[in-house]
Order: structure tokens, then C-alpha cells, then sequence
């Protein structure tokens, strides 16, 4: 099994970790690097600013989990998304942009190949996990809209990680594609100390 | 019946409505404006919600297992999914 992360920065990097547990070698494709800003809301250490993210993830899960991990730290184009992603079983959209998120869906489409994708709404109170077979893009409000930076955002972050990764190893080991929304009355606590 | 289903601001929950027949996106934005203002939705009762607070969100429909529609309030996730 190869699962293959496209867009490593809060989204993805939250759910990779929570994804260590598979039997899977896992894939992180992107161009950018890690800045001191994104270990707020980003699986990222210290010592990795810096360095590509896809190479610091993959670096991290090598290090410290024993997690066979790969790295293609470059932009998912039209040009490379046959070759980046040809050899995956899985492919995870968690790209912050749409002209990425519909490039890696109509190869997916194209190419018979499972995508899920995972998203976050701009003011942090709201995700999605959704399967491409009914991923729609939502309108930008205006164009470059900002997505979370920031701690303030980790939480339901977290969860949306969290989810994403449940759908994922549901899909790993049952074939089943669930979508979920998630939000920050998603978990119920049963018990205060 | 149908279940709308209204997320704000990171709140979400579902309630069942009457409706005849096919009901534009811009209905839904409005009767969802008028429940929350109601406290019809469990756990979201904004008794002075904005008219246009749900201007820009997306409406969601799907078919359930069993038949039943069920639509969805939801803001938007940049870009899409």
C-alpha cells in the first residue's frame, strides 16, 4: 500500500503522523518550506525550518516513528501529477489551493486512482473529508483567500486530522469511503477531572 | 421530511423540516437564518443572527441510505472539497 500525501502543511502533516500506525509506505508531495510560523498549527519541529516540508516529514516519521516514508519536494502540476502520483494505492488532497486540489482530481479521475480530499474552512471553525467522487470546489469568496495560520486554529485542526486519518485507515483496511464534516462539537467529553 | 443540517460558527447540528417540494439555495439560507433565530437548532439559538449571516455559505444536498434527503448549511473550505 502507497499513500501519498499532496500538500504537507497543517491538514496533512497532522493527518501523515496519525497514519504512522499503517502498514503503508508513506508519500509527501510539496514545494514549500517549513518557517517558524507553521509549528503552531504543523507537525514541524524546530530544527526543520528550513528544509522542504515534504523532506522534514519524511525525515521525522523515518527518525522517529520507523515509518518508510518518501519525499518529492516540488508543485503538482499538470506536467508531473502521472508521474508523482502514478505508483500511489491512495491519494490525499490536503493542498491549500484550488487550481491543486482540481489538478489532482481530474488525474484521479482520469487515472481510476482513490483520492480523498481534506479542507478547512478560513475562520478554523469548520472541516470536511470528502472522497472525489462527490468533490464539488466551493467558490472563493475572492481569490487567494487565506487559509488558517496560526495556533488559535490547532484544535480543530486536529481533529480534522484525526478524522482524515480514521478515514483513511478505514479505507486502508475495509475499502470503505466515508466523508465527514467536522466540527468543534464533534467530540463529546463524558467525563471532567 | 427533510433534515438540514446548520454548522455556524463551529457549531453543528440537525433539525427536521416540512418542505414542499425543491427549495432554492437561497431558501435554505433564509428558513436556516429563521430557525436559528427561533432556537429550533439544538445548541445554536442566536436570537439576533444577521440576515445575511448565511450569505456565503454553501448548501450541501445529498440522499440518505434509506431515502431521506438531508441538506447541509456549511461555510466554505477555501478551495473546495
Amino acid at each position: 500500500m502507497r499513500i501519498i500525501f499532496c500538500g504537507v502543511g497543517a491538514i496533512g502533516s497532522t493527518a501523515a503522523v496519525l497514519c504512522r500506525n499503517l502498514e503503508a509506505t508513506l508519500a509527501f508531495i510539496d514545494f514549500d518550506r517549513v518557517e517558524s510560523k507553521n509549528l503552531l498549527a504543523q507537525a514541524y519541529v524546530k530544527p526543520s525550518v528550513g528544509k522542504n516540508k515534504a523532506e522534514a516529514l519524511k525525515l521525522q516519521l523515518l527518525n522517529l516513528h520507523g515509518v518508510k516514508a518518501e519525499s518529492f519536494g516540488v508543485r503538482l502540476t499538470r506536467d508531473n501529477v502521472a508521474t508523482l502520483c502514478g505508483g500511489a494505492d491512495l491519494l490525499v488532497d490536503c493542498f491549500d489551493n484550488r487550481e491543486s486540489r482540481q489538478v489532482l482530481s481530474e488525474y484521479a479521475r482520469q487515472a481510476g486512482k482513490a483520492l480523498v480530499h481534506g479542507a478547512l474552512s478560513g475562520d478554523g471553525t469548520f472541516g470536511l473529508v470528502r472522497w472525489d467522487e462527490r468533490f464539488v470546489p466551493d467558490a472563493e469568496d475572492q481569490a487567494g483567500q487565506a487559509t488558517c495560520e496560526g495556533g488559535l486554529h490547532l484544535p480543530l485542526i486536529g481533529l480534522l486530522g484525526a478524522a482524515l486519518a480514521r478515514i483513511i485507515q478505514d479505507f486502508v483496511k475495509h475499502g470503505v469511503r466515508r466523508d465527514v464534516m467536522v466540527n468543534l462539537n464533534s467530540v463529546t467529553p463524558t467525563m471532567g477531572t | 421530511m427533510t433534515t438540514l443540517n446548520i454548522t455556524y460558527d463551529g457549531m453543528s447540528a440537525d433539525m427536521p423540516v416540512e418542505l414542499d417540494g425543491h427549495v432554492s439555495d437561497a431558501d435554505v439560507r433564509r428558513i436556516a437564518v429563521e430557525v436559528v433565530r427561533s432556537g429550533g437548532v439544538p445548541g445554536i439559538h442566536l436570537a439576533h443572527l444577521r440576515d445575511d449571516a448565511f450569505q456565503n455559505y454553501v448548501v450541501d444536498r445529498f440522499r440518505g441510505p434509506h431515502g431521506a434527503d438531508r441538506i447541509y448549511l456549511r461555510p466554505k473550505v477555501p478551495f473546495g472539497a
